[in-house]
């Protein structure tokens, strides 16, 4: 005892007391290990232990597509819509949907089949039917789970991309995001553990909001760092001008000197945690430009990825860094891609969206496999809502605009303990209704699941599955209720887990 | 410490409970197995957190059994009862809590008994299972303190007391100088108050210091924040394109409310139902800006009947939180699980709001109607206040003499007449003159009015029904009259059914919540964390105060003293409890200090930190009120976001001391707050907070050392030092007195002497990298100063502007 720094001492004394403290108040084990920092919470191995079982993936990329890409024109192939080019969507088949104030005024509601190819590509089941607009992702079909049947009850943008991503139509509520952050800590001290970026787009008419990675009620340590392409990667990471890492450097040794002698005074561990979080601060100036170089990146992987990629900001550039960080033990990460609310000229705006991303993507997923990390990835593909089967605004055969659609659309999830190559829940001829297996429309609700259908709560609650979490125990008290992501709703898809 | 300590996950705290409950059970191992069981502590909240999910005010009608009353648990349920008071042991209950195969609550239940939680029902049921009601419901009595002198510190004593524990000793003079100044009016002291507080030997130095911190206008801003978080005021709509709105008229209007002391019960009154009061004044209206503060949208092809619902949910539930420390919003779907709120009392509540008469949609306007025109800033109103007064009195004069010329003229034969009509009076041409000057004025006053938004009443007011499942299109049942909750009192007979009969509502002196809501908030202000240590909630599932007796006092004591705000103010920051130590004490039990056995200490809120820094430097701009500022912020950040259409797509900084004003002005976009307020935990004011969180993250760091307006606050202060102090050791000293009120110890001396040699060394080598240093920012650089010594001192200025010393309360 005698050799032992008596400052170190007390710290680890006070730090255990508080730490007890804590633990009277019922604080969960989890928590405990984010505070004791993140060795506790993964083993050698990295798996984690504070999960509620073993978990199928470690991280997830979630590639947002912001705005409501038309699964008509990019997945969800209808054949017979042809033959009913511009006539009236019968009644039957929109049995009652409530329609947005932009389409509510037309006087007919024509019928608008998608004017692209449809190739059927193999997968590791029946095959699975893709747009042109999606060549370089078809070629990785036989990783992807394609679920025709996601669905939702908002029919406008704020409510239905706040409802996916917070489990909520109106803000308030954390994002699933800062709940991965709150249920699974961090691996990467050096760098955050939840990261988001956003791409970008020719036609970027969604607005986003720091609500879609913020923390509403938690503790907003658990928010989304963005990952910007133009200035600071992350924000104020650069030191000021006239300012080098050696300033910097010395600059931390006389703040620690100041903060260890109130420490001193005040005996608050907090004093210490924040000591260690100027450190932390100060390696990640070093961490993230090293993330953000791509000059180690070979040729082939620019192949891979297309030459976009070396052009920052763009999609296949976001890819390429979700990949980066996914090495690097970054668990959740999300890249937002607006510009899919195709309300007038579907395909030049759906044309130069896919673009964007369609290479991106594929290379992900390829990039992933040939590291060995896709299966401990969870790579997951979608928008807010999907689109009408009926033409807003003049339909003709080149071109047309979709409205808003809640009752089916199109998502994909791949990696991480999904079966691959697989296709998921069906939808009647005009992809305006789910059906069950015989074709028979059903309308599936929040509150009971039926099979074949995912409400975006049971994406949620799968994707938390796929971590380790049951999306019913990862609770958050706010208010005297234990708030869940999936509020009182969600099933975990067991069919679409490997 | 904050709200880290509060997180709580049900599967991995199953034998953790909530710390009222771990204290009385620890007492209960300790003490004798007779002990009385306090039901509505220990029981009920088990029972609501535990059981009533199917046994509680919600239960479904399969399940005939009811906890949540003596009567429910002792009904007859086919030959057998849950409490049975015939024969208590032979309850159900606790056959069932005990039975291995046939448990209740059932095995696949989430959450389960503790052993020693059954132990505890059990003796409950055993002792007669007799029922009273949750805490919070009763309204609070006026109890004596348990001993003479400072009421807090009685309380506060005596279960000190029971643990054996002193209080702390007081912080030495100018820590509690420097706390009191921070707490009250969100800077340090200005260093002529502390001298004169320092050098003050009366007894009543310390009060003396209070008195003139509450006097200083600064208060109201400060002490401002914390209610326009609650109330989620923001500068934007909020949803969608998130577009400007035009309401900081009530920002500004809460600041003075609070800086004039405003009775709460007043502030709360204007702001529900200002526009109901008789012959309302233009401050009235602009008080109701509170009922129009819920984000709205106008989202291309909404539908309006579904955002009247939610601007109603959203009022609702904010009444909820801001007033009750009750969640609402179970009771929007369906009856709330464990307080005794029915869904039809929901809607009945949310009544009153659904007949204001702005459109559900926002039509992306500025001035989303209804709105009226007032005063653009605080030195706008006063000039407008002056100038209406010097219209009264005016008019005044102008009666009086009239009315003597008038007398004059009766009184007066045709040769006076003739007289007063050749020549006229002199005095009243001048009033004349006078009158024609202020009426330009005030017409010149008007010309630069501003809108802000106001509530108004519908003349016929729209139907409410309960929403089935919170459905808008869902409306069901028979149309509800507006009405309160009944567990906490009633409408009398007659009154109106209007916001105005909602606002005497809260503010009655029987409503059992509002007075300790509200008590418990000013107290979390002073304290650092509550009596309640969950302020948004007072129901079931909230936690138990740690004096319980303490905040009824105090919430009797502020009814009873007219809502007095710096009354209560002042007796918290005059105890013994406030200006204790903050150390943390060794030997002492409490390390969540919920025995109050140290002062206050926490990391300040992000407003504070700016302040602090723009403060110190001499760069604050004292202007009060306006449209909200936009000082430094990263390029394009809104643009990322932002619809193309919206009118908040570009951030446009604002120039010269509009930059430096108090962070209370800093521009609120809901959608994307500036980054250095959310870097700090300020929420987002989409939705109501009344408790920020406090965390602690290495991004923050980086805001600390590398935002541009740091590094220009800290080269101001740098200067500031070298023109007011000849040496580095004066210098030194200034610097630690503005942060810390106290000069340098040794080791910190040694310290920054270390960082100013090396920074001195570094910068004499390269004068560029200085300049460039200096140059961050706007303000041009005083060129008479040495750059090394002053690039070296602007590093220096960051770091402790950086340090625990300027981050932390203490």
């Amino acid at each position: 005892m005698d050799n032992m720094n008596p400052l170190r001492e007390s710290e680890l004394m006070m730090t255990r007391r508080q730490l007890f403290g804590r633990a009277a108040l019922g604080l969960g084990t989890a928590a405990l290990a984010n505070a004791l920092g993140p060795n506790l919470l993964a083993n050698t191995a990295g798996q984690a232990q504070g999960t509620h079982f073993a978990p199928k993936a470690k991280r997830v990329i979630y590639l947002f597509m912001s705005g409501g890409p038309s699964h008509h024109d990019l997945w969800d192939y209808k054949p017979k819509m042809r033959e009913m080019f511009g006539q009236n969507l019968p009644e039957h088949v929109r049995d009652g949907q409530r329609i947005t104030g932009m389409t509510s005024g037309q006087k007919t509601l024509p019928v608008c089949p998608s004017k692209y190819t449809f190739t059927k590509h193999e997968n590791n089941d029946r095959g699975v039917w893709v747009s042109e607009l999606l060549s370089h992702t078809a070629k990785v079909a036989k990783e992807l789970a394609v679920i025709y049947s996601t669905f939702t009850e908002a029919i406008n943008h704020d409510p239905a991309i706040t409802y996916i991503q917070t489990g909520s139509q109106v803000p308030g509520r954390p994002s699933l995001g800062a709940w991965l952050s709150y249920g699974l800590g961090k691996v990467n001290e050096n760098l955050p553990s939840y990261v988001v970026m956003h791409a970008r787009s020719k036609f970027a008419e969604q607005s986003l909001f720091n609500r879609l990675w913020g923390t509403g009620f938690m503790p907003s340590e658990h928010q989304g760092v963005l990952l910007r392409s133009q200035g600071d990667p992350v924000l104020y990471l650069k030191n000021p001008a006239g300012v080098t890492g050696k300033d910097r450097r010395a600059q931390l040794d006389a703040l620690t000197a100041i903060n260890q002698e109130h420490f001193k005074e005040f005996a608050d561990p907090e004093i210490l945690a924040r000591i260690k979080q100027h450190e932390m601060a100060y390696r990640m100036q070093t961490s993230v430009p090293e993330l953000m170089d791509l000059s180690g990146e070979s040729d082939s992987t620019f192949k891979l990825y297309g030459e976009e990629a070396k052009n920052p900001g763009s999609f296949a550039a976001c890819c390429l860094n979700a990949r980066r960080l996914a090495e690097r033990g970054v668990r959740n990460i999300q890249i937002f891609h607006r510009g899919w609310d195709a309300h007038g000229s579907l395909p030049r705006e759906h044309e130069s969206q896919c673009k964007d991303i369609d290479q991106g993507c594929a290379a992900l997923i390829a990039d992933l496999r040939q590291r060995g990390m896709l299966d401990e990835t969870l790579v997951v593909w979608g928008g807010e809502f999907g689109r009408t089967a009926y033409c807003q605004g003049k339909l003709t055969k080149t071109n047309y605009g979709r409205d808003h659609h809640p009752r089916c659309f199109t998502t994909w999830m791949a990696g991480g303990g999904i079966k691959p190559g697989i296709t998921y829940g069906q939808t009647d001829d005009y992809s305006y209704n789910i059906t069950d297996a015989d074709g028979n429309m059903i309308r599936p609700t929040k509150g009971k699941w039926t099979p074949g259908t995912m409400h975006i709560h049971d994406l949620n609650a799968t994707i938390l599955h796929l971590l380790g979490i049951d999306h019913k125990r990862l609770t958050y008290r706010y208010q005297g209720l234990d708030f869940r992501l999936t509020d009182v709703h969600g099933h975990v898809i067991q069919d679409l887990i490997a | 410490m904050g709200i880290r300590g509060y997180l709580y996950r049900v599967n991995r705290t199953q034998t953790l409970i909530p710390s009222a409950f771990a204290l009385a059970l620890a007492h209960s191992a300790i003490s004798a197995a007779e002990k009385t069981v306090d039901f509505a502590r220990e029981i009920l909240p088990l029972l609501s957190n535990k059981c009533f999910v199917c046994h509680g005010p919600d239960s479904n009608k399969k399940d005939p059994l009811r906890l949540d009353s003596f009567e429910g648990a002792t009904s007859d349920l086919g030959g057998y009862k849950a409490i049975d008071p015939t024969n208590l042991a032979k309850s159900e209950i606790i056959t069932r809590i005990n039975d291995a195969d046939d448990p209740m609550p059932p095995e696949d239940a989430q959450k389960q008994l503790t052993a020693e939680e059954r132990k505890l029902i059990e003796r409950w049921v055993l002792q007669g299972g007799g029922y009273s009601k949750h805490w919070a419901f009763v309204p609070p009595v006026k109890v004596t303190p348990p001993s003479p002198g400072h009421p807090i510190d009685a309380f506060v004593q005596a279960s000190l007391a029971e643990k054996g524990i002193a209080f702390a000793s007081e912080a030495d003079k100018p820590t509690l100088a420097r706390r009191l100044a921070l707490m009250l009016t969100g800077l340090p002291p200005q260093p002529e108050l502390l001298e004169s507080y320092m050098t003050d030997k009366r007894a009543n130095a310390y009060e003396r210091l209070v008195e003139q911190l509450l006097a200083d206008p600064r208060y109201g801003e400060h002490q401002a924040r914390y209610w326009l978080d609650a109330v989620r005021y923001g500068d934007t709509h909020g949803l969608h394109l998130d577009n400007r709105r035009g309401i900081y008229p009530y920002r500004d209007w809460v600041v003075r409310a609070l800086n004039n002391n405003l009775p709460l019960d007043k502030f709360i009154e204007w702001q529900l139902a200002g526009d109901l009061l008789p012959n309302p004044t233009m401050e009235q209206l602009v008080a109701t800006g509170y009922v129009r503060m819920n984000p709205t949208t106008a989202e291309g092809g909404v539908i309006p009947a579904e955002f009247q619902a939610k601007n109603n949910f959203d009022r609702t539930e904010t009444l909820g939180t801001v007033f009750l420390g009750m969640t609402m919003i179970c009771a929007r779907c369906h009856s709330h699980k464990y307080d005794p709120i029915s869904q039809t009392e929901y809607y009945r509540l949310l009544a009153f709001f659904n007949n204001t008469a702005e459109k559900p949609l926002d039509g992306n306007k500025y001035d989303y109607a209804p709105v009226i025109k007032v005063p653009a800033d605080q030195s706008a109103w006063e000039r407008w206040g002056a100038l209406k007064a010097k219209r009264i009195d005016l008019v005044n004069q102008a009666e009086k003499l009239k009315s003597e010329l008038y007398k004059k003229w009766e009184m007066g034969g045709r040769e006076e007449r003739f007289l007063a009509l050749a020549k006229p009076d002199q005095r009243l041409e001048k009033l004349q003159k006078e009158a024609t000057d202020i009426a330009k004025k005030i017409a010149d006053a008007e010309a630069n009015f501003t809108t802000t938004l106001v509530a108004k009443e519908l003349g016929k007011p729209r139907e409410t029904k309960l929403l089935e499942r919170g459905e808008y299109n869902l409306p069901t049942g028979k149309t509800l009259q507006p009405d309160v909750l009944s567990a906490m009192g009633s409408i009398p007979k007659g009154a109106p059914r209007n916001r105005l009969s909602l606002a005497k509502w809260l503010t009655d002196s029987k409503h059992p919540v509002v007075a300790r809501v509200l008590v418990n908030r000013i107290w979390q202000r002073v304290f650092g964390a509550g009596l309640v240590r969950t302020p948004e909630d007072f129901g079931l599932q909230g936690q138990q105060p740690t004096h319980p007796m303490l905040l009824d006092w105090l919430a009797v004591e502020m009814q009873s003293r007219n809502w007095d705000l710096k009354h209560m103010l002042r007796l918290m920051v005059t105890s013994k409890t406030f200006r204790q130590s903050s150390a943390l004490r060794d030997g002492t039990d409490d390390p969540e200090n919920m025995l109050w056995s140290r002062g206050p200490r926490y990391r300040l809120d992000a407003e504070v930190l700016r302040d602090i820094a723009l403060w110190a430097s001499n760069l604050l701009d004292p202007h009060m009120g306006g449209e909200g500022v936009k000082p430094y912020q990263p390029p394009n950040l809104w643009k990322e976001l932002a619809h193309p259409a919206s009118n908040t797509k570009q951030y446009k900084q604002d120039k010269g001391r509009m930059v430096f004003r108090r962070s209370l002005y800093v521009y609120w976009k809901r959608t994307s707050p500036h980054p250095m307020m959310t870097l700090f935990d300020a929420p987002s004011r989409e939705s109501s907070c009344v408790r920020r969180s406090r965390t602690n993250t290495p991004l923050q760091s980086l805001g600390l050392l590398n935002e541009v307006q740091r590094v220009e606050m800290a080269r101001m202060l740098a200067e500031r030092l070298l023109k007011e102090r000849t040496t580095d050791n004066e210098r030194l000293n200034l610097l630690f007195t503005l942060l810390t009120c106290r000069e340098p110890s040794k080791t910190e001396r040694n310290a920054c002497a270390k960082l100013l040699k090396t920074m001195r060394e570094r910068y004499s080598d390269s004068e560029k990298e200085a300049l460039s240093l200096l140059g961050t920012g706007e303000v041009p650089r005083d060129q008479s100063l040495n750059i090394t010594d002053h690039a070296a001192w602007t590093q220096m200025a960051a770091t402790a502007l950086a340090s625990d010393l300027a981050l932390m309360l203490f």
